[in-house]
């Protein structure tokens, strides 16, 4: 009995995840970057084959390429399954968390970082308007609410809120904006939305011209219709695992928790811990120049920073997500250190105690930090409103960068307008290459 | 470890196991249809229990008094055929209606519908009218603007008698933890040939408590 404590414990530190997310992100993010969309598909593809634990984030990178695909329809149905999913996984489960205790957080079903399970309601508007747009307004106010939601959620047992600090996303709001002015009577409410986004997001331009004109004035001028061109733009966030040394918060966070689960103390010093880092890459493209028949209407407008968003939000939860991994640390200390003590003080006990330390050493070890993530995200959603004639026009997107030198060769596309009403456009850039197409929706 | 010990330590190990496998599963989300009469209370902001009464109040009193009025006038002919055009709700409120709006939209179109003396245009061509002459609801209140909309509407073949408007307003006192909330829905009917308008509000007071002991002490 006493020699198998030992191998189960080399079998349990085995079980904790040697490779992560992270390493197997980096070619599906490098195909996608590069513009290839079907290589991209691919590998997402073989990555869900072999690694179901990860399939709710590899769904998202799925939609993502199909949305820039021209298939909206195929994105939005594994956004709303991924949407549910989160908010299912959203209840706790305790066997799941003690396992986890015991390996790592990869072994808790991933439930998606709250700017996730927030932007996946974005992307849902936004690849329903590429299609019907039935349902578009339906999932821009759930932006919204999921927030609201989220945030008063997140409030501590000791009353502190650390999501209280968290950025919002407007665009969202925007959205809904745009859309219930296309209806030509609900101004008061594309008002309402549209001063959300400038308190949100108060360097977006477009947005304070929006609350102007539909405050005084109309949608557009008699035969003219509108053209929204979104863009995704720039290598958005993902996660790196780091080690980190556990801060002050971070071990009084820890020292509740083992004091809630268990009557351990935390010890006085504790070596670094592995956890995830929110990376954002440099981007060279940092807006788009659009141009309709020849003539220039400006550049997009950055209505979500999405890297900034992540990066604010994971820096808000770091104590608490360092915390968690010193907690697992102690209660892999103390699990040691209680076989051990249930050893009989025998010839060979010495050994026994050096095998049991060095399985304890590799249990340790062989943790990983959880790095999943939506990996093919933007860095930002931006936006240009052209109010045009309406008919068919010729679109021209140029990637520019900080001082609008162009970073890539400008990409046409034929876009439709009706009169008084909204037309959308949304193109990915996350280099000066487009990723995918062009996609034009007609939305309501 | 002696056989006791062992027996002592597994057994806890696999009811510590199943007990933390039962206990900690997730649940399926939960929902159901609801039959009785009460409406949901909305704890943050007002919802049907708020509209319902809202709607009945304003939109039945000024359809009583207005329809009671044509029928007079009408030497008690059935009247029947007085079209109403319902521009739409202006949400002036300190919250925001969601998805709400639209389907008191609804509600209030088919109140008309029933009644018995008006008939309400279809919001789609409500729509479609304004977005034709590129007006805001505000802008029919200027009789040129109104002449130009029903002219627009008369073309679609949907001539109309009287204009709605809808505006739901709020008013918050705040106190201790806790505020109060009054709404008020103001329905009001414009005809569109004497231009001669009428009123009716409706209201409602709501408490918001952020602790229950604020709610018990009000009871």
């Amino acid at each position: 009995m006493s020699r198998r404590v030992p191998f189960a414990l080399f079998v349990l530190c085995l079980s904790a995840g040697c490779s992560t997310h992270a390493t197997r992100l980096v070619e599906v993010r490098t195909a996608y970057f590069d513009g290839d969309v079907a290589g991209a598909r691919a590998k997402i593809e073989t990555s869900l084959k072999k690694h179901p634990r990860e399939a709710d984030v590899l769904k998202l990178d799925q939609a993502t390429v199909f949305l820039s695909d021209d298939k909206p329809r195929e994105a939005e149905k594994l956004l709303r399954e991924v949407r549910d999913r989160f908010d299912h996984l959203e209840q706790k489960s305790l066997a799941e968390g003690a396992l986890a205790m015991l390996t790592d957080d990869q072994a808790l079903a991933y439930a998606g970082e709250d700017y996730e399970k927030v932007l996946v309601r974005a992307f849902l508007a936004l690849s329903n308007l590429m299609s019907d747009g039935q349902d578009a307004e339906a999932f821009a106010l759930q932006v919204g609410e999921k927030q609201r939601q989220i945030v008063e959620s997140g409030k501590a047992p000791d009353g502190k809120n650390p999501k209280e600090s968290y950025k919002l996303v407007p665009v969202g709001a925007y959205l809904h904006a745009a859309l219930r002015e296309q209806t030509h009577v609900n101004y008061d409410d594309a008002a309402r939305s549209l001063e959300q986004v400038c308190q949100w997001a108060p360097d977006c331009r477009q947005a304070r011209q929006d609350l102007e004109r539909v405050r005084g004035g109309h949608h557009s001028a008699r035969g003219n219709g509108v053209l929204y061109v979104f863009t995704l733009v720039g290598r958005g966030p993902y996660k790196e695992e780091r080690a980190e040394i556990p801060t002050q918060a971070a071990l009084l966070i820890a020292d509740r928790i083992l004091s809630m689960t268990a009557k351990h103390s935390l010890p006085p010093t504790v070596a670094p811990v592995k956890v995830p880092r929110v990376v954002v890459p440099a981007n060279e493209v940092q807006s788009v120049r659009v141009a309709v028949d020849g003539r220039g209407w400006g550049q997009t407008e950055t209505v979500t920073d999405v890297g900034r968003l992540a990066t604010e939000q994971a820096d808000a939860l770091m104590p608490y997500v360092i915390a968690r991994a010193v907690a697992r640390r102690v209660v892999k200390k103390g699990t040691v250190y209680t076989v051990k003590e249930a050893l009989p003080s025998q010839a060979g006990g010495a050994v026994m105690e050096i095998g049991l330390d060095i399985a304890g050493v590799v249990w340790e070890a062989t943790e990983a930090a959880d790095t999943r993530c939506w990996g093919l995200l933007p860095e930002k959603i931006q936006v240009l409103r052209v109010e045009l004639p309406a008919g068919e026009h010729q679109l021209a997107l140029e990637p520019v960068g900080v001082h609008g030198g162009a970073q890539g060769p400008a990409q046409t596309a034929t876009v439709r307008v009706e009169d008084g009403r909204n037309a959308y456009v949304l193109a990915g850039f996350p280099t000066g290459r487009l990723a995918g197409k062009v996609v034009c929706g007609q939305g309501r | 470890m002696n056989r006791r010990q062992f027996l002592t330590r597994s057994g806890t190990v696999l009811l510590g196991g199943a007990g933390l496998a039962l206990g900690g599963c997730r649940s399926n989300p939960q929902a159901q249809v609801l039959t009785n009469q009460n409406d949901m209370v909305g704890t943050r902001a007002a919802g049907a229990e708020t509209f319902k009464p809202l709607i009945e109040g304003a939109v039945g009193n000024l359809l009583a008094r207005q329809g009671h009025g044509v029928q007079q006038a009408g030497l008690n002919v059935p009247q029947a055929g007085k079209r109403i055009c319902f521009v739409g709700i202006e949400n002036k409120s300190a919250e925001d209606l969601g998805d709400s709006k639209e389907q008191l939209r609804e509600i209030i179109d088919t109140r008309i519908n029933q009644s018995g003396a008006f008939l309400a245009i279809s919001p789609k061509f409500v729509q479609a009218g304004l977005r034709e002459t590129r007006l805001k609801a505000d802008d029919l209140f200027l009789p040129a603007n109104r002449r130009t909309f029903l002219a627009i509407m008369e073309q679609q073949g949907q001539p109309f008698d009287y204009l709605l408007f809808a505006t739901l307003t709020s008013g918050t006192t705040q106190g201790n933890g806790e505020h109060q909330r009054d709404y008020l829905l103001t329905m009001e009917l414009v005809d569109i040939q004497s231009g001669q308008a009428d009123k009716e509000s409706a209201t409602i007071r709501k408490g918001y408590y952020d602790r229950h002991v604020s709610k018990w002490m009000h009871k």
